[in-house]
């Protein structure tokens, strides 16, 4: 019952209830209870129990439904083969099998046996030499009988009546032979001879092995005694009756096997088949490979990575060596295998099987070696390897500046810490707070001046990220990195500096730029409300048309403005048409259908677009969203959404009022990225200011002098311009310019209301020329 | 206890000791096979063996520049061949490594033959089996028992495999065996024989639990060799067979020449290590992928090698495309092979009726279904024989066993007197009376709620709902279950833990449905580590021989009974 029959099922069943640790069986589980629980509350003891029983019960379940769980998991197991579970393929590493060895035992056996075969073969050699030490055929048969019979005993005739190896009875014709090696008898038919070179060659091996017991001065007449001996054997071959053996010694077979077999070793020590020579010079190339290669692709994967830790010529003297290397393996596999190929009696076919397989496993050696070499870059193309890093490089730092960029954006717009930020981007904020639909484009400015301010903060930040990124790297020891890191935040310090002069340079000259700003304005206002006198008197003109066409004018005169381009083109498009429509005062649906709906369109029209204008100026009327958005997407679309007509103008009017600086700011960027316009620019904003402001004001001003709010709410104030405009335009000049006064009041009050004090200034101040204007031209009127 | 790494280990190890230089592998017929095995020719190539030769074969030349690894069984033809090898050596050194124990007179022989000292090593090393996968070695004997008793030859080999198999794995277990089986039991005391008499070999470390050898009769289990496979290895050598892991195609209509004999081993080849559990169905869609991956790196000759760049790309690729390229075609071809036959010879059907046979205990649907299928054309007879044998393995002793009609159906099919005859030897082999457990209605509670809840869920595949008795025995061996009186130990020592390391080994064959059992069993219950063995792997075709060659037919009463009745309605 108790016995654990699943580890998993049952552990379930047995995790202490007050510290979950896992206990194998109830035993443990309680004795773990009474160790370590036992001061605690009494319950829990109960319930411990509660639970075992409960787990006890669970497993009889469990146990029940076990084997179809386990046919489960065995058809999951078809599944997801090799992934999890125990795999007789990642069973623990098992070592190698019981061995036993029978070395020594069957080192014993043939040392026994060996000695008595080297002892039999080294007295044989001994005796062969004796036989052939004197000059054989120079010596009486008799006296070479005499010695060979010294040299070995030899057996008695008697004692012998049959050939021991053949069975035939000795007689007269069938006589008895000595072996001269070991003396015993044979017949003729049982008799081998040993010819003197085969002789000689044996001894004079022996004599070189054992050449302590040898005198160096036997084995020269030894050599010349064979020769002597193959020179004679010519003239005495048909000498084999008279029983004289000049040239060759008589022995018995096992005599003779002995020595064969001896003769055999021999040749085989001395010998090496060419394929071994072959073969060990190919294997000698194969290690140097097996050595030089892994050398090599690191080099070449270092510097095709553009690395510059290797030097190229290095990499690819030791990658021709290699190639070299491969080149002789190749030719001498092609060697083995054709060895012999052309011989005249072929060679064995296991030789040729033999060359083959040495062949194909040196293939299959270069296949997987050599092809797996990868090439060098040419010198030109590491240039450009080590170039494509760096930029990589670069690349990837750029990447995480820009990273930090964003971060830092988000950071910043989270926090809108407004204390931090550049004038402009706190009046653009400032205004977002209180009305944050009213001014779209107070994002401009403020995005440019985020942009600013952006552009130092990340740096700041970057720095900061770099330094931590060198203390890393200083606690990992990676030198080369920190010294990468350190570079790179020297620039960045630099780059820091630079752009902190700039924006002190930048500050002060933009304070300049706004006292020039003031002032160009004021002048050009002036100019403005002159030309206009003059046109106005002259040509009888719709105030409308007027305005349109001198706002054409400045922007011509002006090509050099670049921020506000499309603005221009917006009134330039606008303008352009209104004149002809504007001057009969019919809406002419070819020339332009949206410029006539504004200015002549009925008063359903006029209060959707410009009375909301103006009101939106004031920041009074509720009503502002329509305005603002059409604002936002009409300088964006460059002057193809042209109903707003008046209203680019009245915007910028108000932009140049309220905020030229954050104008100015944008042309501050492009002067820092050295635009030469900056100067120019500088200017730029005032004439803008002028002819948008005038122009605006006069149109809505005549219809109601005093209050511009209501009466904007209930009339068209264009069409009443229209026909009022011809009777008197003085006094409409004179109230156009009480209007932009009241205007400018409203700004104040409103500049004032959000703490704008320096904005307030500048207002006050235009008030005060508008005054001065309006006093001057009442002067003049009458 | 991986057997392959086990042989690997040794085959590397006699390589290695031989220093380098060029080498010559001389064996014998039966170790030719174990190398190749666990080693491909490129593989052993690398390692400077460059030829490999049958010690037997009389047609070597005298090559002393070779050295000579002697992987060899300890056989006393063995022995003589070498005592003859060593008298005029034909290479210049030896490595002489006997698979199994070898007496001492031999090694004294032996080193009286090496006179001329060309002999560096002897060693017992022992890998004395087949390796099939890690954990399934076989021994490749095909008919080991007569009647009921072992082939005395076969005993004896059998015991040198089962004990040079606990060697390599360092085994020394203690021994169940099956009572009900007389040859198991004489194995077991075999084991236990050697074992004690080579105490000195079997001194290994000792583990907490000992690993336990768990003898078996293929008896106990007929049905399983006799049902259709549907997972890749199972299935290729029901219907192709393989024999050490090669696959003979040469009947494959249309087949190439260079893939008449291919081998699947899952050592080298990958997709076949991948796949070689999965079912037919999954190889299909994964053969669909191993082609377009195939497609993807085969380069098109046409356009793409126009530079030398290009040439040299190929070039590199070209090891790995050809590799990719062989093994394509060998899945491409088997797989097709495969179903091919599937469809000939209605397999499928088929097939949902021998499992029905197997696992569900409906007589008369199952008689239905065997009827309607003898009538099908498409089922040979081979097929219609084996449904007939489950049939009467089955319901043997049912009230309403109508094999004598199902025997009329077969001959009536034109199925040839050999299969006919067959049917009555499958029931005396395996029958009921010969069984010590019961295959088809499970007396354990467990084992009833476990089929109790099959019906209710239903069976999510027909064609691989049979779980192999082995399952149950290992799983109530795993769990420290299996009964005393069914499968006692040999001896008076008796496992009280659960055992971990195991090795089965069926008397009769094992088979590749039964292999797979083993690998999820090893899968899914950690720390329990199962090694399968027997006399041979089979498939239907080797155990209908291997019952032939038990001869039990010849004396069956029931095929006598049968005969004379069909010869009476004659």
């Amino acid at each position: 019952m108790a016995s654990l029959d699943d580890p998993g099922e049952v552990r379930e069943g047995f995790l202490c209830p007050l510290c979950l640790k896992d206990l194998q069986s109830f035993y443990q589980l309680q004795s773990h209870y009474e160790e370590e629980h036992s001061g605690e509350d009494r319950d829990v003891k109960g319930q411990i129990k509660s639970l075992v029983q409960k787990a006890r019960k669970a497993k009889n379940r469990l146990l029940k439904r076990e084997g179809d769980d386990r046919a489960e998991a065995g058809t999951q197991g078809y599944e997801s083969f090799s992934y999890g579970g125990v795999d007789p393929y990642l069973w623990e590493p098992q070592e190698l099998g019981a061995v036993r060895s029978h070395l020594s035992d069957f080192k014993k056996h043939r040392a026994a046996r060996i000695d008595h075969y080297v002892v039999e073969v080294n007295k044989l050699i001994i005796r062969l030499e004796k036989l052939t030490a004197f000059d054989r055929t120079n010596t009486e048969s008799a006296k070479i009988r005499a010695i060979e019979k010294s040299v070995v005993p030899w057996v008695n005739d008697q004692d012998v009546p049959f050939c021991p190896d053949c069975g035939n009875k000795f007689s007269i014709r069938n006589r008895r032979h000595h072996c001269r090696l070991c003396g015993s008898i044979m017949c003729k038919k049982c008799m081998e001879l040993v010819s003197l070179p085969l002789a000689y060659k044996l001894t004079s091996a022996s004599k070189d092995s054992l050449s302590a017991h040898t005198s160096p001065s036997q084995s020269p007449s030894s050599v010349h005694g064979s020769r002597r001996g193959s020179i004679s054997s010519v003239s005495s071959v048909s000498s084999v009756l008279d029983e004289k053996d000049d040239e060759r010694i008589r022995c018995c077979t096992h005599c003779k096997d002995t020595l064969l077999k001896r003769e055999q070793q021999m040749d085989e020590k001395e010998h090496t088949p060419d394929i071994v020579k072959l073969y060990e010079k190919l294997r000698l190339c194969m290690e140097k490979v097996d050595q030089k290669a892994p050398e090599y692709i690191r080099m070449a994967a270092s510097l095709n990575a553009g690395e510059t830790t290797y030097s190229l010529e290095h990499a690819s003297d030791l990658r021709m060596e290699v190639q070299r290397v491969y080149e002789l393996i190749d030719a001498l596999s092609k060697k083995i295998l054709t060895l012999d190929l052309k011989q005249d009696p072929p060679p064995h076919p296991n030789t040729l099987r033999l060359q083959r397989m040495i062949r194909y496993s040196a293939t299959l050696f270069v296949q997987e070696k050599l092809l797996g070499l990868m090439s060098l870059p040419t010198k030109e193309q590491f240039e450009e390897l080590k170039k494509k890093r760096k930029q990589e490089l670069e690349r990837k730092r750029i990447l995480e500046r820009e990273a930090a960029l964003e971060s830092q954006r988000r950071l910043e717009e989270r926090q809108s810490d407004l204390a931090s930020r550049a004038t402009n981007g706190e009046v653009a904020s400032l205004r977002r707070g209180p009305a944050p639909l009213r001014k779209a484009e107070g994002w401009l400015p403020l995005s440019g001046g985020q942009r600013q301010s952006e552009d130092s903060d990340p740096l700041l930040q970057q720095i900061h990220n770099i330094t931590s990124f060198i203390r890393q790297a200083k606690a990992a020891g990676r030198t080369d990195e920190v010294r990468t890191l350190q570079e790179n935040l020297r620039q960045l310090q630099d780059e820091y500096d630079q752009q902190q002069t700039e924006k002190a340079i930048e500050l002060s000259r933009r304070q300049a730029e706004e006292e020039d700003l003031q002032r160009e304005q004021l002048q050009m206002l002036r100019e403005r409300e002159r030309e206009r006198e003059q046109f106005q008197a002259a040509s009888l003109h719709t105030r409308t048309r007027s305005l349109d066409f001198r706002d054409s004018r400045p922007f011509q005169l002006e090509p050099g403005r670049e921020p506000r381009t499309h603005l221009a083109h917006a009134l330039d498009l606008g303008s352009s048409p209104v004149p002809g429509s504007a001057a009969r005062k019919t809406p002419s649906p070819s020339s332009a259908l949206e410029p006539s709906r504004v200015w002549s369109g009925p008063p359903a029209l006029g209060p959707g677009f410009l009375p909301q204008s103006i009101t939106s100026q004031h920041s009074e009327v509720p009503s502002l969203n329509p305005f603002d958005e059409e604002d936002l997407c009409s300088p964006a679309a460059e002057g193809a959404a042209s109903p707003p007509v008046a209203e680019p103008p009245c915007d910028s009017a108000v932009r140049a009022h309220k905020e030229y600086n954050p104008f100015e700011e944008e042309e501050e960027e492009e002067a820092v990225a050295g635009n030469p316009f900056t100067d120019p620019d500088s200017s730029v904003p005032s004439p803008f200011d002028e002819e948008d402001e005038c122009p605006h004001q006069r149109p809505s001003g005549p219809p109601v002098p005093g209050n511009p709010f209501e009466e904007a709410l209930c009339t068209n104030p264009f069409e009443v311009d229209g026909d009022s405009g011809r009777e008197g335009e003085e006094p409409i000049e004179e109230e156009l310019l009480l209007q932009q006064i009241d205007n400018i009041k409203a700004y104040i009050f409103d500049a004032k209301q959000c703490g704008r004090l320096d904005e307030v200034e500048v207002l006050t101040e235009n008030l005060r020329e508008l005054k001065r204007t309006l006093a001057r031209q009442k002067g003049g009127a009458h | 206890m991986n057997v392959v790494f086990a042989v690997k280990q040794y085959i590397s190890k006699m390589i290695e000791d031989s220093g380098p230089g060029m080498k010559v592998l001389l064996m014998d017929k039966e170790t030719t096979g174990i190398v190749s095995m666990v080693y491909t020719q490129s593989e052993i190539l690398q390692k400077e063996v460059y030829l490999f030769e049958r010690i037997d074969s009389q047609n070597r030349e005298i090559m002393k520049h070779l050295k000579a690894i002697c992987f060899l069984r300890p056989m006393k033809e063995n022995v003589d061949y070498l005592i003859q090898e060593l008298r005029r050596p034909k290479y210049s050194i030896y490595f002489i490594y006997f698979s199994n124990v070898i007496s001492k007179s031999d090694v004294k022989s032996l080193a009286e033959a090496d006179e001329q000292e060309v002999v560096a090593e002897v060693q017992e090393f022992y890998g004395d089996y087949i390796a099939v996968n890690p954990h399934l070695f076989s021994l490749n004997i095909l008919g080991c028992c007569q009647g009921r008793n072992w082939d005395p030859a076969q005993l004896s080999r059998t015991t040198q495999g089962l004990t040079a198999l606990l060697l390599s794995l360092k085994k020394c277990p203690m021994i169940r065996y099956q009572l009900s089986s007389e040859a198991a039991k004489r194995l077991a005391e075999c084991v236990k024989q050697v074992i004690t008499k080579e105490y000195e070999l079997f001194e290994f470390r000792r583990t907490e639990v000992p690993p336990l050898l768990l003898i078996l009769d293929r008896c106990d289990d007929a049905i399983t060799p006799l049902l259709n496979q549907w997972t890749y290895q199972a299935m290729v050598h029901e219907l192709l067979g393989i024999n050490n892991n090669r696959i003979d195609l040469s009947r494959v209509p249309g087949i190439s020449k260079d893939l008449r004999e291919v081998v699947l081993s899952a050592e080298n080849d990958e997709f076949y290590a991948n796949n070689m559990y999965l079912n037919f169905a999954e190889i299909g869609s994964n053969i669909k992928n191993l082609m377009e991956d195939f497609q993807k790196k085969k380069p098109k000759e046409q356009q793409k090698l126009e530079s030398i760049a290009d040439m040299k790309a190929f070039v590199e690729n070209y090891p790995q495309f050809k590799k990719m390229s062989g093994t394509v075609s060998k899945h491409v071809t088997v797989v097709g092979e495969l179903s091919r036959l599937v469809s000939e010879r209605n397999l499928l059907e088929v097939s949902e009726v021998e499992q029905e046979l197997a696992c569900q205990n409906d007589h008369s649907s199952a008689l239905q279904n065997i009827k309607r299928l003898l009538q099908n054309p498409k089922v040979t007879e081979f097929d219609a024989a084996r449904l007939v044998m489950l049939y009467a393995l089955h319901y043997e002793r049912h009230s309403s066993n109508s094999l004598p009609g199902l025997m009329l159906d077969l001959r009536n099919k034109g199925v040839s007197e050999k299969y006919r005859k067959l049917v009555s030897a499958v029931v005396e082999y395996g029958g009921k009376r010969v069984r010590g457990s019961d295959l088809f209605s499970p007396k354990d509670a467990v084992a009833i709620t476990k089929q109790f809840l099959k019906g209710l869920k239903g069976v999510e595949n027909v064609y691989t709902q049979h779980q192999p008795f082995l399952h149950e025995t290992l799983d109530h061996l795993i769990k420290g279950k299996l009964k005393e009186n069914l499968y006692p130990y040999l001896g008076p020592s008796t496992l009280r833990d659960r055992p971990q390391d195991i090795i089965v080994f069926i008397i009769g064959g094992a088979t590749y449905e039964e292999a797979l059992t083993v690998y999820n069993l090893n899968r899914t219950t950690p720390g329990v580590r199962t090694v399968l063995g027997g006399t041979t792997v089979h498939n239907t075709k080797s155990f209908l021989e291997e019952v032939l060659a038990s001869g039990l037919h010849s004396r069956s009463k029931e095929s006598s009974q049968v005969t004379s009745r069909s010869a009476s309605r004659r």
